[in-house]
């Protein structure tokens, strides 16, 4: 007994610290930037961070996922009045479509003490305690209600410290997420990561009247057991680095140019006779490569297609590939005429 | 690796003796022949983070450990280190995305990339079913090979591993 004792006196005994930050920012870079910034500058061991922070309407990718599969990149601009903006996050995972009735939750912690599951299991419980809603982890870690997703999961290790992040459906516009997810039929070929598409569900359904305020209150108040929050606006606590960072994950070098290395494929007439099937290779989101398969007979003069090299992807190029076999089309019926 | 390592040491020392620079061809010989024995010794070393590498000469082979691939589950993206690109130990020079988790990738030794496995950025699945021979990552040539000295052997990394220190 008395051992006993003394052991436990000899253990280091240093409670964990932990801080509810709440972000005042609705923009979905700054956001992702200040959580980057606490991911590379904080320590974690003794001080565990939940930060809680909601975004005006975007689509969200993985590290590694292709905006073109993913998101209707088109439309994303006429969604919504001031558009859906399209974000390429650090961690990995899938995409996700979020507006004002979403909350998304990030855990801090050391990378020993990264756990998943324990984390989702708090978001289950506040809701249950407060609600009576009973909300289920499965094994892809995602949050479901019966068959339907009202979050998915992501994170992020480094050698030191880990995150992660997770998005709830509160109350989001559904007509808008169908549409901003909607999935192109487009050929592409790819290695990147790919989303497992569920069906989807508002808490709200369940919980009629529940709002991001009511909810981020007892998620907070579960992991902290007090309600001592700390509001921060991350334009005040913005470094230049920080700043930095938000610039370079709004640039189109960070979002598009990131996408991993894809082919895509169109078949489409020049003519009633030709129909031309053409293979774009994008590299960094630029285009590597234009191939022709079959040209039913149509001669096309070789570097035709330089000028579109090293340009920016976009799915209009295929009008540009169209244009320019159109005129190589008339310029060989020309030809024949002489 | 300990009589290896005595050779090599004892190689330095002669090597900086005064008497034996004098007559600098015969030990240039002395050292060129240990060199050529020291690539029979090529073994797995390991870092406290699960990384590996296998050196051979001055090219050093990197994987991550069979604990970590087990650890990390199914991998489903690898994003490698771009040839010729320098780093230096301990830095992160890539990452491994599985069971929706981005793990950054983390060089054991200092140097150039010279090689990365492309069978594994087109099939990151060879990280799970062979992280020592089809599923190794890159080859990084070595720049400060002293490093070495500080990583596991085979035997100390799997005592490593019992002792929960990981």
């Amino acid at each position: 007994m008395h051992r006993t004792f003394r052991f436990l006196s000899q253990a280091p005994v240093q409670a964990i610290k932990k801080t509810v930050l709440i972000s005042q920012s609705h923009d979905i870079y700054t956001n992702l930037a200040y959580e980057d910034w606490l991911y590379t500058h904080q320590e974690f061991e003794n001080h565990n961070v939940l930060m809680l922070w909601s975004n005006d309407p975007c689509v969200v990718i993985g590290r590694y996922q292709n905006p073109w599969l993913e998101a209707n990149v088109p439309e994303l601009p006429q969604i919504t009045q001031n558009g859906v903006l399209l974000a390429r996050r650090k961690s990995g995972g899938g995409a996700v479509y979020q507006d004002r009735g979403n909350l998304n939750l990030t855990f801090f912690t050391s990378k020993k003490q990264y756990h998943r599951k324990h984390n989702l299991e708090l978001i289950a419980r506040a809701v249950h305690k407060n609600y009576g809603v009973k909300i289920t982890v499965n094994d892809r870690d995602d949050l479901v209600i019966g068959d339907s997703k009202v979050s998915g999961t992501a994170a992020k290790l480094g050698r030191l410290n880990a995150y992660h992040h997770c998005t709830l459906l509160v109350h989001a516009n559904k007509t808008n997420l169908s549409r901003a997810l909607h999935k192109q039929r487009w050929n592409i070929q790819t290695n990147a990561t790919q989303s497992t598409r569920s069906k989807v569900l508002n808490l709200s359904n369940e919980i009629p009247g529940i709002t991001i305020n009511d909810l981020l209150w007892m998620i907070g108040y579960e992991y902290l057991n007090t309600n001592d929050f700390q509001y921060i606006n991350p334009e005040d606590n913005f470094s230049a680095n920080v700043f930095a960072c938000r610039d370079e994950l709004r640039s189109w070098d960070w979002c598009y140019g990131n996408t991993p290395k894809f082919t895509i494929n169109k078949s489409f007439p020049i003519d009633c006779k030709i129909n031309c099937d053409v293979t774009i290779t994008v590299e960094n989101g630029r285009i590597a490569s234009v191939d022709l398969g079959n040209t039913a007979g149509l001669v096309v003069k070789e570097g035709i297609f330089d000028n579109l090299k090293n340009c920016q992807f976009d799915i209009n190029v295929f009008d540009s590939v169209a244009n320019l076999l159109f005129d190589a089309k008339e310029l060989v019926a020309k030809s024949k005429q002489v | 690796m300990v009589i290896h390592r005595l050779i090599t040491r004892a190689a330095r020392v002669v090597h900086k003796s005064a008497a034996f620079n004098k007559t600098s061809c015969l030990n240039t010989q002395i050292v060129r022949l240990i060199s050529i024995g020291r690539c029979n010794f090529a073994e797995r070393l390991y870092t406290n983070k699960h990384e590996w590498v296998e050196v051979d000469g001055k090219i050093g082979i990197v994987g991550i450990s069979d604990y970590a691939q087990s650890a990390l589950g199914d991998v489903v993206y690898a994003q490698l280190p771009d040839v010729d690109k320098t780093f230096t130990q301990n830095d992160e020079c890539g990452a491994l995305e599985s069971v929706k988790a981005a793990s950054e990738l983390f060089t054991p030794v200092s140097g150039k990339v010279v090689a990365k496995n492309n069978d594994v950025e087109d099939t990151p699945s060879l990280i799970n079913s062979s992280c020592y021979d089809k599923g190794w990552l890159f080859k990084i040539e070595l720049n400060k090979e002293t490093e070495l000295k500080e990583l596991m052997n085979e035997t100390q990394y799997k005592e490593f591993l019992k002792s929960n220190e990981h």
